[in-house]
């Protein structure tokens, strides 16, 4: 009974930690652009399902791994149309209007780019591919989790060499610290701003792209990906890239565990529950 | 106190009127319209006096009517009695969930950024409690709704159910709108203007601001919380689909938006606009939210002054008012 027990803790451990690791690739993606642009993006959700719809489009005609890649670019591309177009306004008032303004815009683009998507894409979509399980001390593991884990924590430990070896990242966290000290450096925060809005929405593209190995998701879907990614990184302290992800990987683990023992509600009541207990607690993060 | 009252009068003739000129038995597509459209009118007009007049953008319109909603059906269900009473004790409760968090928030300090992540965090919270008790509240399916209604006067002939429902709305908007100009017109509204203007300020003078923060939440989460019963009347159940936020809260944003922040009339506007817009679009589901989500950006990027102020404006440039104003002894130019 007892080693039953534990097996099943395991399991749902390696899951949590999968799901986790996802969640703290999106509560970046609203991070980066929230602690650089003061702009919170709840357009990001939509472009996580955009990447998981181009990857089921692409692989009538490539092969899987080739149209991931191919559907991450695609729609990094669509950020970076987005950002010189929309943002760009956005980016001309300052302060507490910028951020009503962001909030906004980018919840008006959510709504009207979902609109457009399920125009054309009715049903459940996730990415065809088989990954059998694999059998550890008695357990079946989730192939799909494992991959997840594995090509996740590779983003992730990316992100860390890059923020913290190269140039151009640390150039991203001295905005992220002081955007008028950044400028007497010569930091050019517009292009910065360009970049890391592309580069956070090649990060939500990809923790799509794994998402739907192990999950199915619908259009709809979209904006409950953008609120998830929003209360991570709220509870991540919103402008911490560590944070964030320990956050991640800390409510991707609760909620699975809650789910699989109390039902599917009271963790999503959970997951709402720690984002308002830390806006109430701690909201200097944000302001 | 009394000019304010001028200000009501087209309000309650155009009320009054809309029955007699649209509503016919056995018709009731037009009288949906114009129902929701005076809900959505009392919507906005809470919104307005909490977001436009004291800068706390509350984004739990959805979740503060349907707890008023399932509060009235659910008490007048257990304890047998009218929902009529019940909606009180409906609209009190929403209220305590307004006062309860612009408390928090005023207390706390938080901006505005941080009140309208932590209510759109409520208000998925509370959909997805109201989904998940599904003894109590019938889940997503919902309650069977019906009692928000005036027998006596159904029973009359030339009344139906849809003209008594739209002239009890009517009535809930007029007080709505009176309670607004009551508080413009009075020091609430002076005091909101300096919080919302500058916040040190105003306190280094000695006033209240938590205080006042509060009143404005509790009027406009009660005022909410008592029309949300309402749109379980009108379609005869109550259901979390009606009270989600792309159904309450996106809409009544661009309605303020539409007809213009901080003006009596322009909440009123944009709902009609916007309920007419959606109802023109019905056929076309998903092209409505692209038009919507798209109206959202281009509204705050290039017109975040409102049709009213518009049209105010070109008023004032024509002469139109000052030559107006002779016709109508003891008005006063506009209440903006």
């Amino acid at each position: 009974m007892v080693a039953n027990t534990l097996v099943r803790i395991g399991a749902l451990a390696v899951d949590g930690l999968s799901l986790g690791l996802l969640y703290a690739m999106l509560g970046l993606g609203i991070t980066l652009v929230f602690g650089l642009g003061g702009i919170l993006n709840l357009a990001l959700g939509v472009f996580t399902v955009i990447a998981i719809l181009l990857v089921v489009e692409l692989t009538a005609s490539v092969p899987v791994a080739l149209a991931a890649v191919l559907a991450i670019a695609l729609t990094g591309g669509l950020g970076i149309v987005l950002e010189r177009s929309v943002l760009q306004l956005v980016y001309r008032s300052e302060g507490d209007d910028r951020l009503l303004l962001g909030i906004f815009t980018t919840l008006g683009l959510s709504i009207a780019l979902q609109g457009a998507l399920s125009l054309r894409y009715t049903g459940e979509f996730a990415v065809p591919v088989e990954i059998p399980s694999i059998e550890v001390f008695g357990a079946f593991i989730r192939g799909s989790s494992i991959v997840i884990i594995v090509l996740s924590l590779v983003i992730l430990f990316a992100m860390y060499l890059f923020f913290s070896r190269t140039y151009t990242g640390l150039a991203t966290r001295t905005i992220m610290q002081d955007e008028t000290g950044a400028v007497y450096c010569g930091i050019d925060t517009s292009r910065m701003r360009t970049f890391v809005f592309v580069l956070s929405i090649v990060i939500a593209a990809s923790a799509g792209v794994l998402y739907g190995l192990s999950f199915e998701t619908n259009v709809a879907g979209a904006f409950n990906l953008t609120i998830t990614a929003v209360i991570v990184s709220i509870v991540g302290g919103v402008t911490s890239i560590l944070g964030v992800v320990v956050a991640g990987v800390g409510l991707g683990i609760l909620t699975t565990f809650l789910s699989a023992y109390l039902g599917s509600y009271i963790s999503t009541i959970a997951l709402f529950g720690a984002a308002i207990v830390t806006l109430v607690l701690k909201p200097e993060g944000i302001q | 106190m009394t000019r304010d009252w001028y200000h009501l009068l087209p309000v309650a003739g155009v009320l009054a009127a809309i029955p007699p000129a649209f509503f016919a038995p056995g018709e009731s597509y037009l009288a949906r319209i114009f129902i929701l459209m005076v809900l959505y009118a009392i919507l906005t007009t809470a919104l307005n006096l909490v977001f436009g007049h004291t800068d706390q953008l509350l984004l739990f319109t959805g979740a503060v009517a349907a707890v008023g909603a399932y509060t009235t059906a659910l008490t007048a269900q257990w304890l047998g009695i009218s929902p009529w009473f019940s909606l009180l004790l409906g609209a009190l409760l929403a209220g305590g969930v307004g006062v309860a968090v612009t408390y928090v928030a005023a207390v706390r300090e938080l901006t505005v950024i941080v009140i309208s992540i932590l209510t759109l965090a409520l208000q998925f919270s509370i959909i997805e409690l109201v989904n998940s008790l599904r003894d109590i509240t019938g889940g997503v399916t919902g309650l069977a709704f019906d009692g928000l209604t005036i027998p006596p006067l159904v029973n009359l002939p030339w009344f139906t159910g849809d003209i008594v429902l739209f002239y009890t709305l009517g009535v809930m908007l007029l007080g709505m709108l009176a309670v607004y100009q009551y508080l413009m017109n009075s020091r609430y509204g002076l005091a909101f203007e300096m919080i919302r203007q500058d916040e040190t300020a105003a306190k280094s003078v000695g006033l209240n601001a938590v205080k006042y923060k509060i009143i404005a939440g509790f009027v406009a989460t009660f005022a909410i919380g008592l029309v949300g019963p309402f749109f379980a009347q009108l379609s005869g159940f109550v259901s979390p689909g009606t009270y989600q936020f792309n159904n309450i809260d996106v809409l009544i944003l661009i309605m303020l938006i539409v007809g213009g922040l901080r003006t009596m009339y322009g909440p009123l506007v944009g709902a009609a606009i916007i309920i007419l817009l959606n109802e023109q679009l019905r056929a076309f589901a998903e092209f409505r939210s692209i038009l919507f989500g798209i109206l959202l950006v281009v509204l705050f990027l290039y017109f975040r002054d409102g049709v009213v102020p518009f049209v105010d404006e070109y008023l004032d440039k024509w002469d139109v008012k000052r030559r107006a104003q002779g016709l109508m002894p003891g008005s006063r130019a506009s209440e903006r």
